[in-house]
């Protein structure tokens, strides 16, 4: 579904990221783990086409994305607040993403009872826009957004950070219900090792840039993931 | 700790973008500060000469102390329309072990780092020391000096405070409006002179050297007034200046609906508008636009000049599109990246623009018809300046727009704000200033400045008929720039 060839981004002389190839499979749930400034969402903006890349391409469905738009009919996403249109209320933002997406009134209707429960009766109804929201309500709203109209793509930078617990759960749950009814490919990034091995079939870790791990899951890759960020700890403290 | 807070804030001035960035904007506001410097220090050592030519058997310092009183209400109203409050966020030493009267007097203070706490100066220091020695004495030079001081910076506190009981308490402000729209009313009624009061006041005041503690008593009076406003309520979310609004009427606005995608868009945008303070100020100017011919149209030697008749048409009919298309894409940096990753249509997304860049030019021509009363030439050039602004401005402008990359804070008022302005926005004025004038100009120098109107009409007609490949062109730009512009909304600060 999501093929990466080549693909380098350099600022200001250094590589910030740079993947020889990579393959998302269709219906792959795909996690991304590593620190701050591994390039996570460098590596999220380019399959978005946000900035441009210095090297190589990615495709969608076999269509570059940087030369053809038809890969946003099917994909959704969700990387920070610039998403976010902030002086709408929710309502009216989702209205209007709705409306974008191609979808009808039944639609709408449809999408706020899946989603009743997801926004903890925070978000809908409170006559608020969405810059008045706490950073976590914004969040459910951005997420909420991003999953509407059954994207086949969907697209998730640290989804259950800045989230409640009982939202993160909910999360969870939904993400793995996508996974399991439907043929949804996600790529999901995330800081928390627990989540990521608990949503995802493969998993990524990036580091400077560069892809270091690519495990698929078993009942030991939580343990293979945090003894990867231990040796990190040991390897930097033998330097020093 | 004001050592701290100075140093603090200093860096916070140097380091943001604005500085570091902004050379072409800062360039270009050094320059107007530095006319408008000079300007006024040449009224104050022309002062003298000046009130001697237009009241020559009059003494001079009655003649000024008679406008203080105008001066110091106008001064009160521009302030609180202008001078933007202290951006001193002092959440970040709350918590800290600092007295929180240090904080309190340091955030008061800073009020006064205001231009308009210095611009008078250039003024009152040439009178006090060259005027009024030549009619009383230097120590009465140094009793009104003092005073006039004092009455400045007690206007100073007096609005800072006004203009936080906005959000408290808007029925103060509603009062002092109301008190002093009633003391202009009256003297313009002649009911009572504000002129003869304040010469008289000032006069004595300038005599009777103890009477200067009014005023110092004045000011000490408004300054504590605003100091203890602030301690009282030193929490930030109950000195935010305006309360989290209600949900306002157009969440209810479904008129658009029927036209389909391109009429949510266009509602959005009349939301960006309406809904962000900076963009909102923008729209509170439309009346200065469209009274802007009554400066013009009802002095003779500006009514027959062309270059003026061209001017005030482009102004008026076009001001407010050039408003809106320079800085279109930058107002909505907040969420580009929503418009980037969404399937929104780019042609589509531009014609929204253009189409609200349309309206907003019909309506101010339209607004603008009754000056045919001043004579028939004057609908002839607006409308000929309406085609060339809907049909060759808008496109220009909205070219230009598409080098938008600075991000926009719209979250405050519009009046002296350059933050997020950047070299091509003050490019994209020329076109609307200069270019129609160079246009017509030529058949005005060969004898036909009738033709020279015709000219730019049919200009604009044309690019009206073309207007669709127009739009192609430009948005092969927007494509081409998008990422440069993405990335510099991302940056904040």
């Amino acid at each position: 579904m999501i093929d990466v060839q080549n693909l380098t981004k350099i600022y200001s002389g250094e590589t910030v990221l740079n993947i020889p190839s990579l393959s998302i499979g269709g219906g792959e749930s795909f996690g991304l783990v590593g620190n701050n400034g591994a390039g996570k969402t460098t590596f999220f903006r380019l399959v978005l086409d946000l900035i441009r890349s210095d090297s190589g391409w990615v495709q969608s469905n076999s269509i570059p994305v940087a030369r053809d738009d038809s890969w946003k009919a099917y994909t959704g996403s969700y990387l920070d607040e610039g998403f976010l249109i902030e002086f709408l209320t929710p309502e009216e933002y989702f209205e209007f993403i709705c409306k974008v997406k191609g979808l009808s009134d039944g639609d709408l209707n449809d999408f706020y009872n899946e989603f009743f429960d997801f926004f903890s009766q925070e978000v809908l109804g409170k006559k608020k826009y969405i810059r008045d929201l706490s950073r976590g309500n914004q969040k459910k709203v951005g997420i909420a957004a991003a999953l509407m109209g059954d994207p086949e793509v969907l697209i998730l930078d640290e989804p259950f950070n800045g989230l409640d617990p009982t939202t993160q759960i909910r999360l969870k749950m939904l993400l793995k219900d996508l996974r399991k009814q439907r043929d949804v490919t996600m790529l999901i990034s995330s800081h928390d090792l627990n989540h990521v091995a608990e949503v995802c079939d493969r998993i990524v870790i990036l580091d400077k840039g560069l892809i270091v791990r690519d495990i698929i899951r078993t009942d030991d890759t939580l343990k293979e993931l945090e003894d990867y960020f231990y040796t990190q700890i040991s390897t930097s403290a033998r330097k020093e | 700790m004001f050592i701290w807070f100075i140093r603090h804030q200093l860096k916070q001035a140097l380091r943001s973008s604005i500085w570091q960035k902004n050379v072409a904007t800062n360039i270009i506001l050094g320059f107007i500060l530095l006319l408008l410097f000079m300007d006024l220090l040449f009224v104050g050592l022309m002062i003298d000469k000046i009130l001697n030519q237009l009241y020559p058997d009059r003494n001079p310092v009655t003649v000024f102390n008679g406008i203080i009183l105008y001066y110091l209400l106008g001064d009160l109203v521009i302030r609180f329309f202008m001078q933007q409050l202290s951006g001193f966020s002092f959440e970040a030493y709350l918590h800290l072990p600092i007295k929180k009267s240090a904080i309190v007097h340091y955030a008061a203070l800073k009020t006064l780092l205001s231009i308009f706490n210095i611009l008078p100066y250039f003024v009152f220091l040439p009178f006090a020391f060259k005027v009024i020695p030549s009619v009383y004495s230097t120590g009465m030079a140094w009793t009104w000096l003092v005073s006039m001081i004092s009455l400045t910076l007690a206007n100073n506190f007096f609005t800072a405070w006004l203009k936080r009981q906005l959000g408290s308490k808007p029925k103060i402000v509603g009062f002092v409006a109301l008190a002093v729209a009633l003391l202009i009313v009256l003297d313009y009624f002649k009911v009572l002179s504000l002129s003869t009061f304040s010469g008289t006041i000032f006069d004595y005041i300038t005599q009777h050297a103890m009477i200067v503690l009014v005023p110092v008593a004045l000011l000490i009076a408004s300054y504590l007034n605003y100091y203890l406003f602030l301690r009282r309520r030193l929490y930030p979310e109950e000195l935010r200046l305006l309360k989290d609004k209600k949900v306002d009427v157009l969440s209810t606005m479904h008129y658009f609906k029927r036209l389909g995608l391109i009429g949510d868009m266009i509602t959005l945008e009349i939301k960006l508008l309406w809904r962000n303070k900076r963009t909102k100020t923008f729209l509170m100017l439309f009346p200065i636009f469209v009274l802007y011919g009554l400066i013009f149209y009802t002095q003779p030697t500006y009514k027959d000049s062309f270059g003026f008749l061209i001017f005030v048409g482009f102004f008026m009919t076009g001001g407010m599109m050039l408003g809106y298309l320079n800085y279109t894409f930058g107002w909505e940096s907040s969420y580009f990246d929503a418009i980037l990753t969404n399937n929104i249509d780019f042609n589509r997304y531009l014609r929204v623009k253009y189409i609200i860049a349309q309206v907003l030019c019909t309506i101010c021509y339209i607004v603008t018809i009754p000056y045919v009363f001043f004579g028939w030439d004057i609908l002839l050039v607006n409308t000929a300046l309406y085609l060339y602004n809907m049909g060759f401005l808008a496109f220009v402008l909205l070219y230009m727009a598409t080098f938008n990359k600075k991000r926009m804070d719209l979250s405050r008022n519009s009046a002296f704000n350059y933050q997020g302005i950047g070299a091509s926005n003050w490019l994209a004025v020329l076109p609307g200033f200069l270019l129609p004038i160079l246009l017509a100009l030529p058949f005005r120098l060969a004898g036909y400045p009738k033709a020279g109107f015709l000219f730019l009409g049919i200009l604009g007609m044309a690019g009206l008929v073309f207007s669709r490949s127009i739009i192609k062109m430009i948005l092969r730009n927007l494509e081409k720039r998008k990422y440069i512009m993405a990335d510099g909304f991302r940056q904040k600060g």
